[in-house]
């Protein structure tokens, strides 16, 4: 991957001259070849078997694709606030890496999406039954709708960053727009979780706070990762090297820390509570995603935890991988845990048992194939290591 | 215009599952997917363990959760009461079951419940889930009403069996399958049900047999605390009680 800071006037938009980096290519065939198969095997088994070939059932309605869309979504919504820090909030060190986050906020918003409709029973009636419906009172509405300004949003904030203006105040106030999308977006999205009073593990007027600080956390890992690939050494911009060096790893570290702490929170009201629908807590316990997630989660706050370990590339690499799979442990955990217990079907109903189908866990690779195929392309294409012009200091 | 409710009585229900039967019968539901369904609970062991059971269709409540989250306006309340889907605009997002507190919705995109797949012995070639021979005459059901036999990829519910209660002569109070008159337009669980604990009319009608049931024998609601404020009531009588409601929490677990 490339890491010189330049500016894009005058440049084509899409950059076929320059040859993709080797790692750059690889990520590319890798994220296609993974992608193309499993996407595949996915569109045989729906189209024989339908949506039966998922474990979902009427007693758990919302299966893994759901926690999947939810991985990236939120994520896409943390990679525009850090994409903000520049564009919207003018902090200088998050330069470098500001249009490389707004392109992984659209290309995790569209992979996020292309899962969701693979869920969905109609994914195309949605197109006229959402806007011709205009049920306000949803909050699936709502949040289809500020995801879908978003995503909008973005590719017009991209474009102007590739076009080289980042200063108008045209770019400023689309930023800023789109900042407040990126922060109501993922909150609408908690609320498709936390009105259900129906649902008490889910139930929470802090659920799209969790969201939104989840979704940071996890792009604070998208970028730790992206990071620790890249290129260290003599002829790098010191801008570039503070950043990866520094300033990412510490900022990881921070949010990993503030989910802990709210994850901590959740649990220990949820083990507390005697409210009926609640026990699913403790019967989380039992579960191995639980122990994926509070694992993930410690363990890869301990590797950024002293100074020496975070500026390395191997261990950022390694912390913001067991991250990312603990966050999609914990989106899992999510899912199930608020539909473990069943409404009104009695005892002899017992609790709910799912776990993901083969066709649902090969969305997996559909989904990471997806990203990384966008990822390699932006990277070769679209000169994604532009920055602005540093600020005199 | 009618609003139209149902009253069980808890004394009469003897569990039998008739309702279960006929409502399948009725609207083509698969095995396993019942729209109405009978509920058991079982407390202590012998020879003093208890048993109980409760009758449960859609409440098709005044104040639907499942109507107000629904994207896409596919979930609708009629005037005169009844929760209903509309299947040509439902995508399948299925928020609906999950917003649901008495869990009466179904996606029957599962994997099969009971052997054979019955979805495989009488397949369907409209986009139906299947197609019995014994399946409501086409001309009866309705997409944009949600009666008759589910299509694929969208979530059914109970309708009142919406396609003979809307056929009720207007201002008629009670629904009575013991009255000639107004038996046709009956929901098939109400007419089958062999110690009559159901009885359906008009919620809005003072002088309706099911008003005076809730009056006389204090009917109660399911889940009242939720908002949801439902058109179906339950008579407990003096000795019996309302079995506890969503928890499958029991002391051994």
């Amino acid at each position: 991957m490339r890491t010189a800071m330049t500016t894009g006037t005058g440049l084509p938009p899409l950059d076929f001259r320059a040859r993709p980096a080797p790692l750059t290519a690889t990520l590319m065939l890798l994220g296609g070849g993974v992608g193309a198969i499993s996407f595949a095997v996915v569109l045989w088994m729906l189209v024989t078997e339908g949506h039966a070939s998922f474990n979902t059932s009427s007693d758990v309605a919302w299966g893994a694709p759901i926690a999947y869309y939810l991985f990236f979504l939120l994520a896409s919504s943390g990679l525009s606030i850090i994409a903000s820090l520049d564009t919207v909030f003018g902090i200088r060190v998050f330069y470098p890496i500001a249009k490389r986050c707004v392109w992984l906020s659209i290309i995790t918003l569209v992979t996020g999406f292309s899962l969701l409709a693979l869920e969905l029973g109609h994914p195309f009636r949605m197109l006229w039954a959402m806007p011709t419906g205009l049920q306000l009172q949803s909050p699936m509405w709502w949040m289809g709708v500020l995801y879908s300004i978003d995503l909008v949003l973005l590719c017009i904030k991209f474009y102007q960053l590739h076009r080289g203006d980042w200063e108008s105040k045209f770019t400023h106030h689309l930023s800023v727009a789109s900042f407040v999308v990126c922060i109501l977006a993922p909150g609408t999205l908690g609320l498709v979780f936390g009105m259900m009073a129906m649902r008490p593990a889910w139930y929470s007027p802090v659920m799209p706070m969790y969201f939104i600080l989840t979704g940071f956390a996890t792009a604070t890992a998208f970028m730790l990762f992206i990071g620790s690939l890249e290129r260290r050494g003599p002829g790098i911009a010191p801008e570039v090297r503070v950043l990866n060096d520094e300033v990412l790893p510490r900022l990881f570290f921070l949010a990993a820390l503030a989910v802990i702490a709210m994850r901590v929170g959740q649990i220990i009201t949820g083990l507390w509570s005697n409210f009926e629908g609640m026990e699913a807590h403790w019967r989380a316990l039992r579960h191995p995603l639980f122990y994926v997630e509070v694992c993930g989660f410690v363990l890869s706050l301990a590797l950024v935890s002293r100074a020496a370990w975070r500026a390395s590339p191997a261990v950022q690499f390694l912390a913001a991988v067991i991250f990312m799979i603990a966050m999609f442990g914990a989106r899992l955990e999510l899912l199930i845990v608020g539909q473990e217990v069943p409404l009104f079907k009695g005892y002899w109903a017992g609790y709910t048992d799912y776990w993901p189908s083969f066709t649902e866990w090969m969305l997996v690779p559909l989904g990471m194939g997806m990203f990384l195929f966008l990822y390699g392309g932006g990277d070769w294409l679209l000169r994604l290591a532009e920055s602005r012009a540093p600020a005199p200091r | 215009m009618a609003r139209w409710g149902m009253v069980i009585d808890l004394e009469k229900c003897t569990g039998c599952q008739a309702c279960t039967t006929a409502c399948q019968m009725e609207n083509g539901r698969l095995p396993g997917e019942n729209w109405q369904d009978v509920l058991f609970y079982n407390e202590g062991a012998y020879p003093s363990g208890k048993l109980s059971w409760l009758p449960r269709p859609c409440m098709h409540c005044e104040n639907p959760s499942c109507v107000a989250v629904c994207p896409t306006r596919a979930t609708y309340k009629t005037e005169d009461g009844a929760v209903l889907i509309d299947w040509e605009r439902c995508i399948g997002c299925k928020y609906c079951m999950i917003a649901c507190p008495y869990g009466v919705r179904f996606y029957a995109e599962e994997k099969q419940k009971t052997q054979p797949d019955v979805r495989k012995v009488w397949p369907s070639d409209e986009g139906r889930i299947w197609d019995p021979p014994w399946a409501m005459p086409r001309h009866q059901q309705d997409m944009r009403k949600g009666i008759g036999v589910q299509p694929k990829n969208v979530v059914s519910k109970c309708t009142f069996c919406y396609h003979r209660v809307s056929q009720a002569p207007k201002g008629t109070p009670d629904l009575d399958p013991d009255d000639a008159k107004t038996r046709d337009y009956t929901p098939a669980c109400v007419v089958t049900c062999a110690p009559t604990a159901r009885y359906f009319g008009d919620l809005d009608n003072p002088e309706s047999k099911v008003r005076k049931l809730i009056a006389e024998k204090r009917g109660v609601r399911l889940n009242d605390h939720t908002g949801n404020r439902p058109q179906v009531y339950y008579l407990a009588g003096e000795a019996a009680a309302i079995p506890e409601t969503r928890s499958v929490r029991r002391k051994e677990d």
